[in-house]
């Protein structure tokens, strides 16, 4: 079979105009977290994106990482598959790895990306040392701190006791992450609630927020009992029992 | 013995494959041709990829040195051999070129080629990115292509922009290949510079032996890199920086290997 100069330049122009289109397409990722509402803490941004364990501060990242791939395979030969390349989209950051979906995939801490790293844009360091972001709990929706017993987060999390602080009430154990959390993701998987209770956000986005997030906590530990009672029974269980639908999910 | 066309094939062939067994967890080589883990212990870094990656962030690191430097070492003896034996474009714009109808051939002067290589190095310094190996190199987005492409199959996080992305770029320069044979090994790719300049002073290199050279030209036509070798002949050995140790011109010669070999050592 013989293909035609012209016949194939043709071909090569328009397949070139398609693979165009769909970059130029925004919304192209596929397996984005898609929940109806937008998860956990609507009103907090991620901020950023959330690099692996060992990342030196973004700007030296960009300029250390040359996209060979080395820790998004290492994550695959480990098996949690937690990187992924950052798209075109963020033309800067295009190329370089990022935990994408917390929700399936969280960063493990089995720390072999920075072991393995060929460039120095990952640096080895221990596990407690790692900012990789910060987990956030969504108070409104988190089972502890309305009236259940759950505490999957703190069993999930690898640094266990160090990273959670519990607060003993009338409504129980109430779970709070304290700033040694590294930001692996775990809890985000395995809570249980319909998309998730936590969300992780970057150490620069937590600074911003730090000051609400806290003042938030504590308003709701030093709240008084009719108040605390209206707020669970009236706003959070509603919610709460809406995103329990999501529950049937399949953990991969 | 085996034809050393045929060889190199196998070779590049069984390369790719170890990157590939990464996708079934068998960790031999793991990561793709600019940056890799060896047996899960060898650190292997691209020269320029290093050099890139050195001008963008201004600051050195130890890690990044000694995964150069066995690469460094490996094509201080073996040349430009990389191009020729492991790297997959190779063979990509190899079957790419028997669509190719004309015979015409596009020549830049080699100046070109060294000044764009310098050129994405300052680009890389004033952007802080490492320009040519994270967005235009073919070894990045082969393997790049390939990793999301893999990760994309198993529903794993992936961003489809990147498998666009990457498989265009390979698309274009299989698209220029079209155009003229080995554009942009023989004149643009900053790697192949790169590995040129150590020909010059490799162990590995093409040799002539003693005889009568029947002026046939063969060499020359069987080359693709577009190395003159006959014009050379009466020297003792040819250290053109385009000289992939491909084998053609061996096998083209009309005495079969006995004047034009390629020389190790001594």
């Amino acid at each position: 079979m013989s293909v035609k100069r012209r016949d194939f330049l043709q071909l090569a122009l328009i397949s070139g105009a398609a693979v165009s289109g769909l970059v130029m397409r925004p919304s192209l990722s596929v397996y984005a977290e898609d929940d109806a509402d937008g998860g956990p803490l609507p009103g907090i941004e991620i901020g950023g994106i959330i690099r692996p364990p060992g990342a030196l501060p973004e700007k030296k990242f960009r300029a250390k990482c040359i996209s060979c791939g080395v820790c998004v395979n290492v994550c695959h030969v480990m098996k949690y598959d937690a990187i992924a390349v950052a798209g075109i989209r963020d033309i800067r950051n295009f190329g370089t790895p990022y935990v994408k979906d917390m929700r399936d995939f969280p960063c493990t801490l089995c720390m072999e990306c920075p072991k393995q790293c060929p460039t120095g844009a990952l640096n080895n360091v221990e596990k407690e040392k790692v900012q990789m972001g910060m987990a956030l709990i969504d108070l409104s929706l988190c089972f502890g701190w309305n009236g259940d017993v759950c505490l999957s987060c703190s069993k999930a999390c690898p640094l266990g006791g160090k990273v959670f602080d519990f607060f003993n009430g009338e409504w129980g154990n109430q779970p709070y992450i304290n700033e040694n959390c590294v930001g692996c993701g775990l809890c985000v998987k395995y809570c249980p609630l319909g998309g998730s209770a936590i969300k992780v956000v970057t150490r620069r986005q937590y600074d911003i927020v730090k000051p609400s997030y806290v003042a938030d906590f504590r308003k709701i530990l030093d709240m008084q009992r009719e108040e605390r009672y209206s707020i669970v029974y009236g706003q959070n269980l509603p919610q709460i029992m809406a995103k329990g639908r999501l529950v049937e999910r399949e953990y991969r | 013995m085996m034809k050393l066309s045929r060889l190199r094939r196998y070779f590049m062939l069984g390369i790719v494959i170890l990157f590939l067994l990464q996708f079934v967890r068998i960790k031999i080589l793991v990561g793709g041709l600019s940056g890799s883990v060896a047996v899960w212990f060898v650190k292997l870094l691209d020269i320029f990829a290093y050099t890139e990656s050195i001008a963008a962030s201004r600051d050195f690191t130890l890690t990044a040195l000694l995964a150069m430097l066995p690469v460094l070492g490996i094509y201080l003896i073996f040349g430009r051999a990389f191009c020729g034996w492991i790297c997959p474009m190779d063979f990509l714009f190899e079957q790419t070129g028997k669509l190719r109808r004309h015979h015409g051939r596009i020549s830049i002067p080699p100046a070109a080629g060294y000044i764009l290589s310098v050129s994405f190095i300052i680009a890389s310094g004033l952007l802080g990115i490492p320009v040519f190996t994270n967005y235009v190199s073919h070894l990045t987005n082969f393997f790049r292509f390939i990793t999301a492409g893999v990760s994309f199959g198993l529903k794993f996080p992936v961003e489809s922009s990147v498998i666009v992305y990457s498989g265009s770029v390979i698309a274009g320069l299989l698209i220029l290949e079209l155009l003229s044979p080995r554009l942009w090994c023989r004149s643009l790719c900053p790697v192949g510079r790169v590995y040129g300049l150590l020909n010059k002073v490799s162990l590995l290199r093409l040799g002539f032996t003693e005889g009568t050279c029947g002026e046939c030209n063969l060499c020359d036509q069987q080359c693709y890199m577009g190395v003159k070798i006959a014009r050379n002949i009466d020297q003792p050995s040819l250290r053109d920086s385009n000289c992939i140790y491909c084998g053609r011109c061996v096998e083209g010669c009309d005495t079969k290997g006995k004047i034009v070999k390629i020389k190790f050592w001594r």
